[in-house]
This record gives structure tokens, sequence and C-alpha cells, in this order.
């Protein structure tokens, strides 16, 4: 095949929604440009959490504390400090990412469902620390009065500032995942202990695969903040760590944009739904099962196994969707 | 297999028929959102106000509606008591359902969170439930108004009545027991410098703050009980309180210590009709049953009880109703629904209430209403007790100083 | 500090302990069993109490009103597991980790609204019989009446478990599958017929706690979500699948927390996870687990 032309169709899909993207507020009205904001910056939560759990095969069921982190910094240095917005999101990845250093340290010496709990426990540990530190994040009152500058101000214009972070940090993550990092990462979640007789210090790639994702996920949370005007303890919730999960394993956790299709598909359901209906627990719990029962590996991975995106690596790979590696993890 | 395809296929149907929903709205009727906590822990006072906005919105379009020609249709949802969710719920009402004002919310986190975005849309944005002083007291926002006297108002009235008690019966010492969230603290910090205040005798023996949503408080009362103080001061959140009631009455507490401060809404008078103690020392809101004189009130108690068969409003029920009326009179005096000039007019605006003529005071657009102090008592008039001996602490007598607003304003700007 | 005072809240955080200990027991020991950490266990703790508080309200007027309704309710919501077991968790023994968490999770919100769909909104309170009323008095300490059922249910709970997998055939069984399901299975014991068993089982002595926390204060939609992670937090400490470690665990949980809210109160919840995120830590099996499942 042409060099050219496999290159243009590796990358046929993320250019078309991109173009999808771009085109989006001039078509619908203001309120579906607010969810669409919404779903790129949830994607990007569920991308960053994705290298640990599609890429590195482990379960993180606290991904929200360092959201959480990156939209506390964000919305305290913008309303205390007044910095502007294109200091504090940087700054936000600092701290989250600070914060997935400490605790991740700990996490990354556990595996399978004892990192689940961990990761857990530690996000309930952030939580309550926001919550109950009332004199400087506010409580359970939360975070008020977290304004965009002036020129992002209208949903348009957030949305497109929007984009470009999140493309960027798309962009950045996926050169990572393919990267001989990312490869690497592949390699301990097929199969950890032959990974560690090559030599490779699988605890250390862990760890810094964890802080990655923590500063992702402290960037996408930074974003939430002025979006939202206001930031509160429930962003730090195991609810919303939860959130995350879902979208990888709707949209497919194998495949780079699984996560943010899962975003899409379910931000949607959640505006649609609650429009007309108070029960969304029971409707999302049910499409949870749904999802998880028929349709393993997501949506990505129903469409795989049609044979519309055969690239040479996936062949390779041997990539069967819903097989995360170590079956004998305890 | 099939199954899969048929499924994924009207799955994504599903997806593309949703851009296909529009909510094209003419200009005549008046949209009105009511953004409340259905789900959580506010949901029996969020379903309470509803069903009294129901009633006032009835009553309005059977006369043809605000100004006899815009009929009122309410759209509802659900904030689920979180404030981002809170947010986006206020934004799908006014942006989709384009409503001219919004009721919101039970919590006051919700409310203040929703707060910049009524102003930013300038949708008229009131607070029925949720009585937090943060929402009128800083960050100012024209669109916004409060219908239920603040935590202000009501910490200060508790302490008026408590230092009335404390005075005849001796009282010296006291514990605070405070539900650790905004309401609570900002309620607690209250009523301990209004005490320090208007009872200097009175000392604070010890704090306890047990979290928002405390189902075990026995170690709580086993505590209280052990320090004996004189009288608990309480400012628990309306479930824990009945937890804690429920939970301290086999220790024989409330024969020992008086139990004062906790907000008994007429929901909890009823709901607990059978288990609460006599005797408490219990604030309210806006109980119906203060103002049977007033004939707006006794019409209301009225059209409600026959519309819900027989049931009493709660506190939430008439604020709700009052809400919706007094929209209604801020409209008629600007003689439009247009948002701007409605906002103008309901500023400084007196308006005719199940509770009396009250005004909007212009400074924080809080409504100039009463707490009312009581103890629990059976009424052969109701099946369920009333608070006896009923004191309504007018809002001149609790209100917070213009000149302390005015400092908090300019400290907050700093 | 006096003795009286240290002695009550004593007893208050036993009986919180012994309170988790039954919600917790369950869940160790589906996850003994069948490595499934049941998201919605403490649902069907929940939906323990409001059946039963429909029992009570049918048998009002009788003074034994409250002591038949807690074992129907405990019945009625084991009845219930069963249906869920053989539904849905049946599907889920093979599958993946995450699978595994999200199905529970999607259980916990179903059953959740299921609740609210049932009961509404409203909190729902039982009347004690009069036996409960009024307080006893130990060593000067005025102590809850009711407290002591607590307490009489939750040791013979774990008595009766210690005894069943200690001295009965079944009990031997399930033991056994802890340790090794490929060895049970390959001496022809039915594992699908055990594991509906073992979870039928957990949920009923949940649907038993629910019942007695009923009486305890009111019943309360979200009254799950509070207590779970306690739950969770309780089984890591003592230890996935040990009975021991459970009760144990809950204990200290109860304890830990009674104190910490006299002399840290803002810091007690983060106490415990301090404690659960040390013992994964260090020691991840728990106190009182086998390395075996590490």
């Amino acid at each position: 095949m042409d060099k050219k032309n496999s290159f243009l169709k590796r990358f046929r899909l993320p250019a078309g929604l991109f173009f999808v993207a771009l085109i989006l507020p001039l078509v619908v009205s203001e309120f579906w440009v607010h969810v669409f904001t919404e779903i790129i910056i949830l994607g990007l939560f569920a991308a960053a959490f994705n290298l640990i759990f599609g890429y590195m095969g482990q379960l993180s069921f606290g991904q929200a504390a360092y959201y959480g982190i990156g939209a506390y910094t964000t919305g305290l240095l913008m309303v205390k400090l007044q910095w502007p917005i294109f200091v504090c999101l940087p700054a936000s990845m600092i701290t989250a990412g600070l914060g997935a250093l400490i605790l991740g340290y700990f996490c990354v010496k556990l595996r399978g469902i004892y990192f689940a709990i961990l990761t857990m426990a530690f996000g309930q540990f952030v939580f309550f620390i926001i919550f109950q530190w009332y004199s400087f994040t506010g409580g359970d009152n939360g975070l008020q009065g977290i304004n965009p500058p002036m020129w992002l101000f209208k949903a348009n214009a957030y949305y497109y500032f929007s984009l470009a972070v999140v493309t960027i940090g798309m962009v950045l993550l996926y050169f990572i995942t393919e990267s001989p990092f990312g490869y690497t990462l592949k390699a301990i979640r097929d199969n950890t202990e032959r990974t560690e007789f090559i030599g490779i210090n699988v605890q250390r790639y862990m760890l810094i695969n964890f802080v990655i994702s923590g500063m992702f996920c402290g960037l996408a949370g930074a974003l939430w903040g002025p979006f939202n005007r206001s930031v509160a303890p429930d962003l730090c919730s195991w609810q919303h760590s939860g959130h995350p999960v879902f979208m990888a394993v709707m949209g497919g956790p194998h495949h780079f944009l699984g996560p943010m299709i899962g975003s899409v598909i379910f931000t949607f359901l959640n505006a649609f739904v609650t429009g007309f209906t108070e029960y969304w627990p029971l409707v999302s719990g049910l499409v949870m099962i749904i999802v998880v029962l028929l349709m393993p590996g997501g949506l990505f991975g129903i469409i795989k196994s049609k044979g519309y995106f055969e690239t040479k690596s996936v062949v390779l790979e041997g990539n069967n969707p819903g097989d995360t590696g170590d079956k004998n993890n305890e | 297999m099939k199954f899969k395809k048929v499924f994924i296929g009207v799955f994504a149907l599903l997806i593309a028929g949703i851009f296909c929903v529009s909510s094209v709205q003419a200009a005549d009727p008046y949209n009105l959102g009511v953004a409340l906590g259905f789900t959580g822990t506010g949901t029996l006072y969020s379903k309470d106000q509803m069903e009294g906005i129901q009633v006032a919105v009835d009553e309005i379009n059977k006369q043809g509606g605000f100004l006899k020609q815009h009929p009122v249709k309410v759209f509802q949802q659900d904030t689920q008591t979180k404030p981002d969710v809170g947010v986006r719920t206020v934004k799908d009402l006014i942006l989709r359902d384009k409503v001219r004002a919004v009721i919101n919310d039970y919590s006051s986190a919700v409310a203040v969170a929703v707060k910049p975005i009524c102003r930013e849309y300038k949708v008229i944005h009131i607070a029925a439930i949720s009585n937090s002083e943060n929402i009128t007291k800083i960050n100012y926002s024209p669109y916004t108004f409060q219908v239920v006297p603040n935590s202000y108002m009501q910490a200060k009235a508790a302490s008026y009545a408590v230092a009335q008690l404390a005075q005849k019966k001796g009282w010296k010492e006291y514990v605070t027991l405070a539900s650790d969230y905004e309401w609570g603290r900002s309620t607690q910090e209250e009523v301990v410098t209004d005490l320090k205040k208007v009872a200097p005798f009175l000392k604070v023996k010890k704090e306890l703050w047990p979290k928002l949503g405390e189902t075990q408080f026995a170690s709580f009362v086993t505590s209280i009980m052990s320090m004996k103080p004189d009288f608990v001061y309480a400012c628990l959140a309306s479930k824990d309180n009945v937890t804690f009631t429920e939970q301290a009455k086999p220790y024989g507490f409330f024969d020992k210590i008086p139990y004062v401060g906790s907000m008994q809404s007429v929901t909890e008078l009823i709901t607990e009709a059978k288990t609460m103690p006599r005797g408490l020392v219990a604030i309210s809101r806006a109980p119906f049953f203060a103002h049977m004189d007033i004939p707006m009130m006794a019409n209301f108690v009225k059209n409600y009880r026959a519309k819900y068969n027989g049931k009493y409003p709660s506190d939430w029920a008439v604020m709700g109703y009052d809400a919706v009326y007094a929209l209604k009179q801020g409209v008629e005096k600007a003689g439009s629904i247009d948002n701007d000039k409605v906002k103008d007019a309901m500023k400084g605006l007196s308006v005719d209430l199940t509770r009396g003529k009250l005004q909007f005071r212009p400074i924080d657009n809080q409504l100039r209403c009463s707490s009312y102090v009581g103890i629990v008592r059976d009424d052969p008039k109701y099946p369920f007790p009333i608070l006896a001996e009923l004191i309504e602490i007018k809002a001149a007598d609790s209100e917070r100083p213009e000149a302390e607003i005015v400092a908090a304003r300019q400290a907050e700007k700093k | 500090m006096e003795f009286t005072f240290l002695f009550s809240q004593f007893m208050s955080g036993l009986t919180y302990g012994l309170m988790l200990f039954l919600v917790a027991s369950g869940l160790s020991l589906i996850f003994g069993v069948m490595n499934i950490l049941n998201f919605a266990h403490a649902t069907f703790w929940l939906i323990g109490a409001y059946i039963c508080f429909t029992f009570w309200s049918l048998m009002e007027a009788h003074q034994f009103a409250l002591w038949v309704s807690i074992p129907l309710a405990a019945l009625a919501t084991a009845a219930f597991g069963w249906v869920c077991e053989v539904v849905l968790i049946k599907r889920i023994y093979k599958r993946e980790l995450h699978e595994q968490l999200l199905i529970t999770y999607a259980m916990a919100l179903i059953l959740g609204d299921l609740i609210k769909i049932i009961w509404g909104p409203t909190d729902r309170l039982i009347v004690r019989p009069p036996i409960i009323q009024q307080p006893l008095h130990l060593f000067g300490a005025p102590i809850d009446s009711y407290f002591i059922f607590v307490i009489l249910i939750g040791f013979t709970v774990a008595i009766g478990l210690w005894w069943f997998l200690k001295y009965t055939k079944y009990g031997h069984i399930v033991k056994a599958a802890v340790f090794s399901r490929e060895m049970v299975g390959a001496l022809g014991i039915p594992i699908p017929k055990i594991y509906t068993w073992v979870f039928t089982l957990g949920i009923f002595i949940a649907g038993l706690a629910g019942g007695v926390q009923s009486a305890i204060g009111s019943v309360t939609l979200g009254m799950d979500t509070n207590i779970i992670i306690q739950a969770f937090c309780v089984v890591v400490i003592g230890g996935f699948g040990s009975l021991m470690g459970t009760l144990v665990g809950s204990l200290i949980v109860g304890e830990v927390f009674s104190f910490a809210i006299l002399y840290w109160p803002d810091g007690a919840m983060v106490l415990i996870f301090v404690i659960t995120a040390a013992i994964l830590i260090v020691r991840p099996w728990g106190l009182f687990g086998t390395p075996l499942r590490a």
C-alpha cells in the first residue's frame, strides 16, 4: 500500500470526528454546544483513565480524585489569585500529577481487585479532605465565581477553546500510547510476569503511567471548572470515578478513540433521559448491564470484529475484545 | 448475533433522533422552570414544593395566566441535589425550554452554583427551600430572590427564643450538635455568635459535628448525655434530625436534656406525628397554621387539601406557592413578562403572600418574612402535633443589618 | 475521662461495629467464595429494611410486629437475592474484574431506583414496641435497650456462620471453594449451585441486617451509598473471605469512629480511609485473610 494512503486511511476516523466537532456549533443550538463541551472534556478524562485500563490492564476506580484536584487547582487559582487560564491549566496538570505520584506510589504495588479498591479508597480520601477543609476549599458548598476570561465567556468560544485543549491532549496521549513506552505498557498488560523477566521494572512503568494519566485527568478537570462556573467535592466521588470506566467500556478500551466515543454516547444518553424521567440511575444501570453483557469490547470491539478497521497493528497484536490479559489476577 | 445488530442499529437511530428533538416555544406562554432535588436527601421537600407550585399555577391559569394572557407552563427537572447536575439542568431549562424563571433548589450549594448561570442568561431565580444566607448576602445578583427566611434570620430568631428560655430556666452550659455541611455550619456559627450577645451568661461546652447523612448517632447521644449540658442546640439536617431523635429516645435523652433549635417543618410534624417527642423547642420556616387568619393562606390550604386528598401543605409547599405569586405580582408591576423589566419591578417590591404583605429588601432581594419558634404539642384541630406557644419573629428583628452586608460584600471583592 | 463516659462510647462503637459486621459479613462471604465484589450489597440491606417496615406496618397493632417482621424481611430479601443471582450474577462469574464491578454497580443503581419507585421518597419510621422504649443502665451509662438485641443478633450470626463453616458438610464445601474452586468442581460438586446458595445466604444476612436497622432511626433513600464504602473498608481491613476478619474489622471501624468523633470529628471518616489504605499497602489480604488469595 502507498505510504501516504495508509496514513490517511489510518487517521480517517479521528480526522472525520475532528471535522464534525469543528462545524458542530454552526449547526446546533446553544444547549447542544454546552452538551458537546461536556462530552469532550469528559472524553479526555475517559481517555486518560484508559491509559491505566485499556493500555495497562488495571482498573482504577479513583481517577476522579485527580480530575477533582485539577478542577479545584484551576478554581482556586482563578478565584483567589486571579491567575489567567493559560497558566492555570498546566498548574492543574502539575498538582494532579503530584497527587497521582504520591498516591500512585502505593497503588502500583498492588494488582487486580486490590489495586481497584485502593484507588477507590484514595479517591474517597481526597474527596473527604476537600469536603472537610471548609476554610480552604469551601467544603460541600464548593467554589463559585470561577469565571473564564471575557473572550471565552460565550458557549461557542469556550467550546472551541476546550476543543483545542482536548485535541492537543489527545494527540499527546496518542503519541504516548504509540511510543515504546506505550508498547511496554501493553506488554505489561498482556503478561506482567514475562515483562518482568525481560528486565523491565514493571512498578516504575506503572507509576509513570499512573502519573501521566493523573495529569491528563487533571487537565480535563481544569477545563471543567470555568465551564461550570463552579466546582464541588462531588467531582471526586467514587460514583464520578465510575463514569470514565463506563465510557471506556462502552466505547471500547482497546481502541484509542473508544473512551471518547463512550463519552459521546453516555453524555448524550444522560442529557436525553434526564429530560423526561427522574429515574436516570435505573436507565443507566440497565444500559450498563446491556453493554457489558452483550457488547464486549464496546462499540469499537463490535465494529472491529466486522473488519472495518484493518490495520496491521490490530492483526499482529491479536487483540481480542474484552481480553485484559492476565486472567489469574486475584 | 442478530439481536446485537438490531440493538445497535436502534441505539444509533435513537442517538440520531436526539438531534431532531426541538423545543421552539411560542412567545405567549410563560415558561416556568422548576429545578429541584427530586432524588437525593431533598426528595420529599422538593416534591412538596412542586405540589404547592402546581396549586398556584392552576389557580393563575384559571384566570388566563400572568397578566391574564400568558398561561404558565411548568418545566420540571431533577438537579439530583448536585451542583454540577443542577447547573446542567438549569442550562437545559433555559436553553431548550426557554424558561423565564427558575425555582431552585433544595440544597444551598446547588442554588449558589445556579445563581451565576441565571445571571448570565438573565433568568429570574427564586430560592424557595434552601436558605443559606450566602444566596443573597454575597455575590449579589439582581436576578436571584429568596422567599425563605435565610439562615441568619432563622438563627437569630432561635437565639432570641433560646435566650428567653435560658433566663427563665437558669441555663448555663450547652452543647451544639450540627450537621457538618454549609447550612449546619453557618447556622451553628450564627447562633453561637448571637447567644454570646443576647445571653452572655451561656457557655458552649462542646461542639459536635456529625456528618451529613449520618445513620449511627449512638456515639453522639452517649457523649452528650455524659456531658450533662443544660441544653443541646441542634442544627441537624431534617433527615438526620429524625434519625437522631429516634436513636436518642430510647436513652431517655429527651426526658433529661432540653433539645432546642431543631427545625421541625410541617413535613416532620406530619411524618413523625407518632414518634416526635412532645416538648421540643423547634424552629420553622413557613408553617401554615401560623397564618390561617390571612385569607390567602386559608384559601391556599383549602385548595391544596382539595387537590391532594386532604393532606396539609408543608412549609415547602407554602413557599413554592408564595414564590409563584411573588413572581406574578412582579410581572404585574412590570406590566410585561420581559425578564429585565420583571427583575427591576421585583426589587424592593411589597407582595401579598400567604404569610402576609411582605417586602423584598432592595439590598439583597431577601423577602422580609418571619421565622417561627414554638413547642411541639398536640392540637385537637389537626391529626398531627403543631408548634404551640408560637412566637413569630419578624424580619425587622432578625435580618442582618444592611451595614454588615455592605461590609461583607466589600470584603469579598478584595 | 470518667469510666462511664468511655464505656458508653465503647458500647456505641460496639453496636455500630456489629451493624457493620452484619452488612459486611455477607459481602465478605460472597467475595471469598465467588470473587465478586458486590456493590449492590448495601442496597439489598436497604431493601431488607424497607420490606421489614412494610411487614411491620401490616401488623402494627400487635406487640410482636417488629420481631416477626425482621426474619420475614430476611427471607423475602433472600428470595429476591436468589432471583438476582439466577438472572444476572450467574452470568458474570467468568467475566473480567471490571465487568463484574460494573454489573454489580449497575445492579445497585437499578435496585436503588426500584426502592424509590416502590416505596417513594418519604422516610419510613417504625414505632418501637414498648419493651425497647426505655433505656437500660449498665455501669451507670444509659444504653439503648434495642442495642442489646443488635449485639445478640450480631454475635448469633457470627457464631452461626462459624459453626456452619466449621462443622457442617456444606460449610466445609464452602470453605474448600474459597481455597480452590477447581478442585471442588473436580470432585463432582456442582459449583453453580454452591454459588447460588452462598449468594442467597449472603443476601439473607444483609436482609436480616436491614430488618434490624429499620428500628434504629428512620429508613430513608440513600442509606445504601452511605454504608457500602464503609462495608468495603471493613472487608479490606479484616480480610476477604475471613469471618473472624470481618468481625474484627467491623469492631475496629466501629470503635475508631466512635472515639474519633470526640477528638477529631472532622477527620473520623478520613481516618477510616487512611487505615484501609494502610492495610492494603502493608498487608493487602487483610488482617485475617490468607496470602493465597493475594
